[in-house]
């Protein structure tokens, strides 16, 4: 299924984003087993979809529906079983991790340190696919390591222990880490579980912020419908390792398709945004 | 924000460095002959200016031939202990790794004891019947690093938790083979136990010093160049693979460069326990978790904590010497648990 | 700042230089003057664990690192040329006042060397390989023996007489030895030895093997180790000992009064008192000397011969010959056998020869 043309998109937004692909996923499956005898406990079957500088593409779906396999496909971290991921040419499997991550920068949900660093030694990390391997942080690295924190609103947080601060603040430094990288493509895993909806919608509006100014591709798999809805230009639903549909929220959100993948009654009404809004109905 | 520069480095490598050299002159003086300060000077500056042929007999030779050897025996091996440890607590994961926990002391314990059954079979010059014994150790502790090698894979490569679990049975394995052979060889071994509790009045030629020397540069050379990496492996393997790190790569570098240094290490001194395992966090404590300054600063700081601890040994109930595993293990063990209630370990 | 390569290269260039200059200066040190500055001159023995050792000629400073050599240099008249001993040495009293240079197993190698001693002795049991190495290093020669039987106790104790510069000393303590050992094996001769356990330690429970000196005097002294076994210090089950029911346990001790009550707390252990020895008390309290393979190890035999055999030992009448040899006692010679001698030590000193072949 491709990604479609600019007519489904709306208008205003296809000035935002760049004409050209970015990210290609050709008819990528995955299979995965923890005894080669017995059949592969985890498959994910053909998908394809593509992406634009700018862009933000929501992975929806609910859970153990292949999304973060996916994710980690199109990372470099599982090479697919049959088909490609091409980022701006490059086939992400066959790049180096140095390379890789000069291009590609991921956000976990959580990140666990063995011994205590303040953050903004955190944040440098980032810098570090980008120059020799063993050398001291010239003031270059620095000043962009400052500017991610500055970008995330974070800066604040620059002196501050990493396992002293609140989840949500942590969720902003490890994507300033990201961003400090300077990637095309930035990949996150359910960026939103552990956080509070100020902080969801916080993290997703610099995330928009971002793709626009830096002309980032962005990535995101989610499980939230509404906010999806409300941020993706463009949605792949999955369902037990199947690519149902790729597109625009407002072809995505339909009621029997929405109902059929969640297995929950709902509502689907449009917004004066033009963006879909899902109501979850309980009881019956 | 204050990141590392190579000036702070230096600096902090600079002062630990005077620190060595304040504790190697104590050493030199003290010990179970008396010696002065003044004798002491004017015989290293005699050494240095190639006039030793005028040292007197008396003190010159306790102080060239008997303990500066001794000394310099110290730093290599409290350097390379140092770092081996600092590098399997980060190749690990684990801060209760030490040196000595993939089983390669106990590899060179046996290869020890085998040189010794073999000794009195083969004729050998006196000058390699000094060396069999280190020669054995240093073979044994590479049989046990390929081994542990091989048990540590997970699909191709060394996987950490699969690592330990290997190393640790192997260790175990061998420290029962050993224990076995012990109780049933016809020879008398007690000078064996003395030797694995650690000690550093081993003979050795001086080519062995080379080789060691040469040994611990290339070996903790070669895992400085994978410190920043290290820092990464910290934060987790895949985020470090997402943040550039060859993961795989690095592991291996890791494992076979610090058990080459550790079992160095073990074959001239036997197994001396604590630096390894203390030294890294005590490092940690004062100059942070960056390993670009923690490698140097160990290997520094574990060179002066077996200095003084064998200046212990052999001044605390002189003229019998105690083995410098015993001064590190009564030393080291309380010192660990005042770290853990602090919460730094 | 990033570090360019011609930095880093030159800070190789600095550290490898430092190592370099400091391996250059040990490397000139060590042909610093050797410790002896006795003659040099050199003689070649082969010695009890096969290595060529350079003795200088004459022996005059002498450091022992094994009791058994302390005793036997004393018993040879050469105290006066020990200089240096173990804290183990206890054997004469005399012993107890020379310099200690530790242990047997780690001795300082800086006090012996500035004892300026011309040889070392050591002994395979109680010394190490690494200690005679660190030596070697030094420019000290050691001469090692290793006995195993009572007949290698008597050839050592020649031998090292020999080297030592004393052969005539040796000589006459050979044969005193040989004499007494000789006069026992004819009391014992038509007597059954005894079966017994030597017992070194209770818990565990650990005896001699074959190979042993101990168990060589245990045969010397009419009796027979129960234990027959490969190891040096084997350790024994009790079971094996019910079933093998020695006559008698042997102990070794300072002092006799010390083992008593811990005979008595070994009866109380479970499965002791099965074993008849030490039901009914069957027990041979010898001294230490046992345990040293030096001359006044004889004693101790005679002593355990008379507690094992009490009959053979029953007083004949002298006769004139033997009356003569106790009124005119040659010189350096033990007195008649008690639990310790001690060597005479106003006697005038032995002439030291040198550079004999």
């Amino acid at each position: 299924m491709s990604s479609g043309s600019a007519l489904a998109r709306n208008p205003f937004e296809s000035a935002r984003l760049g004409s050209e692909v970015r990210l290609s996923v050709e008819q990528v499956s995955y299979a995965h087993s923890a005894n080669p005898a017995q059949a592969p406990l985890f498959t994910l079957e053909a998908t394809s979809f593509q992406a634009r500088p700018g862009e933000i593409v929501a992975i929806l779906g609910p859970n153990a529906s292949g999304k973060s396999t996916l994710l980690k496909l199109i990372s470099g971290a599982l090479a697919p079983l049959s088909g490609r991921i091409l980022l701006n040419g490059f086939v992400t499997h066959e790049l180096t991790p140095r390379t890789r991550a000069q291009r590609i920068a991921v956000v976990q949900q959580e990140s666990t340190l063995l011994f205590p660093a303040r953050a903004w030694e955190f944040v440098l990390q980032g810098r570090h696919s980008h120059g020799r391997s063993l050398r001291f942080e010239t003031p270059d690295d620095i000043a962009i390591a400052k500017n991610a924190l500055a970008q995330v609103g974070a800066a604040d947080l620059s002196d501050r222990w990493m396992d002293q601060i609140s989840g949500g603040e942590k969720q902003r430094v490890i994507l300033a880490r990201a961003l400090a990288q300077q990637p095309l493509l930035l990949l996150l895993d359910e960026p939103t579980l552990h956080l509070d909806i100020a902080a969801q919608i916080g993290l997703l509006d610099a995330l928009r912020r971002l793709a626009a100014e830096n002309r980032y591709t962005v990535v995101v798999v989610t499980h939230e419908l509404n906010l999806a809805a409300e941020y993706a230009d463009q949605v792949v639903l999955m369902q037990r390792g199947r690519c149902l549909r790729v597109g625009p929220p407002a072809s995505i959100y339909q009621r029997e398709l929405l109902e059929q993948v969640f297995q929950t009654p709902l509502t689907v009404e449009f917004g004066s945004s033009g963006r879909p809004r899902v109501n979850v109905l309980s009881g019956t | 924000m204050r990141p590392l520069t190579l000036r702070r480095l230096l600096l902090q490598c600079s002062i630990l460095v005077v620190i060595l050299f304040v504790v190697v002159v104590v050493a030199l003086k003290f010990g179970a002959v008396p010696v002065s300060l003044y004798a002491l000077g004017r015989d290293l500056l005699r050494v240095v200016f190639g006039q030793s042929s005028q040292i007197s007999s008396d003190y010159g030779l306790i102080i060239v031939n008997i303990r500066l050897p001794r000394i310099l025996l110290g730093i290599i091996v409290g350097a390379s202990l140092s770092v081996a440890g600092t590098s399997f607590q980060a190749l690990l994961r684990n801060p209760l790794a030490d040196p000595y926990v993939l089983g390669v002391s106990s590899g060179a314990s046996l290869g020890a004891i085998l040189a010794l059954i073999v000794e009195p079979h083969l004729s050998l010059s006196p000058l390699f019947a000094a060396l069999l014994t280190p020669l054995g150790a240093f073979l044994g502790a590479a049989a046990t690093i390929t081994a542990v090698y091989f048990l540590g894979r997970r699909e191709g490569q060394i996987d950490s938790t699969t690592l330990l679990l290997g190393g640790v049975i192997t260790g175990s394995f061998l420290s029962a083979i050993i224990l076995f052979l012990m109780s049933t060889l016809t020879g008398s071994l007690r000078g064996l136990s003395f030797w694995m509790m650690g000690e550093l009045s081993t003979p050795l030629q001086k080519s062995v010093y080379w080789f060691l020397g040469m040994g611990f540069l290339v070996a903790a050379g070669a895992i400085y160049t994978t410190a920043s990496d290290l820092n990464l492996l910290l934060a987790g393997e895949q985020e470090a693979m997402h943040l550039g790190v060859d993961v795989p790569r690095v592991r291996l570098v890791v494992y076979i460069a610090a058990s080459f240094l550790t079992g160095l290490a073990v074959s001239v001194s036997g197994a001396v326990g604590y630096v390894g395992l203390i030294v890294p966090h005590v490092m940690r404590f004062i100059f942070g978790s960056d390993h670009r300054t923690l490698l140097p600063t160990a290997a520094i700081g574990g060179a002066i904590a077996v200095i003084m601890a064998d200046t212990l040994a052999r001044t605390v109930v002189a003229p019998t010497e105690v083995p410098v595993g015993a001064v590190t293990a009564v030393i080291g063990a309380p010192l660990f648990i005042y770290l853990l209630r602090k919460r730094l370990a | 700042m990033k570090i360019s390569a011609r930095q880093r290269f030159t800070c190789f260039l600095f550290a490898a230089s430092a190592a370099l200059l400091s391996c250059a200066a040990m490397s000139r040190a060590q042909t610093a003057s050797p410790i002896s500055t006795a003659s040099p001159v050199f003689r070649e023995v082969t010695d009890e664990v096969g290595r060529t050792v350079r003795v200088p000629q004459p022996v005059n400073r002498i450091v022992s690192l094994a009791p058994s050599m302390t005793e036997t240099v004393y018993a040879l008249g050469l105290q006066n040329h020990l200089v240096g001993d173990t804290d183990y040495c206890d054997y004469p009293a005399d012993a107890q006042k020379k310099t200690k240079v530790g242990g047997g197993i780690s001795p300082s190698l800086e006090v012996i060397a500035a004892l300026h001693p011309d040889l070392v002795l050591v002994t395979k049991s109680f010394n190490r390989l690494e200690t005679v190495h660190s030596l070697e290093n030094l420019g000290i020669s050691s001469y090692a023996t290793d006995p195993h039987t009572l007949e290698d106790i008597i050839a050592s104790s020649k031998k090292l007489s020999d080297v030592l510069g004393v052969p005539e000393a040796g000589a006459s303590l050979a044969a005193d030895m040989q004499r007494h050992l000789a006069d026992l094996q004819k009391r014992l001769r038509a007597l059954p030895p005894k079966r017994v356990l030597f017992v070194v330690w209770t818990q565990p429970l650990m005896s001699v093997g074959k190979d042993t000196f101990i168990a060589d005097a245990l045969r010397h002294a009419g009796a027979v180790s129960i234990v027959d076994a490969e190891q040096d210090w084997p350790q024994v089950s009790l079971e094996e000992v019910a079933r093998l029911q020695p006559d008698f346990l042997v102990f070794s001790a300072s002092h006799s009064d010390a083992v008593s009550p811990a005979v008595d707390a070994l009866a109380a252990l479970p499965g002791w008192n099965i074993v008849g020895a030490v039901s009914n008390r069957r027990i041979a309290v010898i001294s230490e000397a046992v345990n040293r393979p030096a001359p006044r190890i004889v004693s101790a035999i005679e002593d355990l011969a008379r507690q094992l055999h009490p009959d053979a030992f029953v007083e004949k009448p002298e006769s004139g010959k033997e009356k003569l040899q106790k009124e005119n006692p040659p010189p350096n010679l033990p007195p008649a056998a008690q639990s310790s001698y001690m060597p005479d030590v106003s006697q005038p000193q032995m002439a030291i020869s040198g550079g004999c072949a």
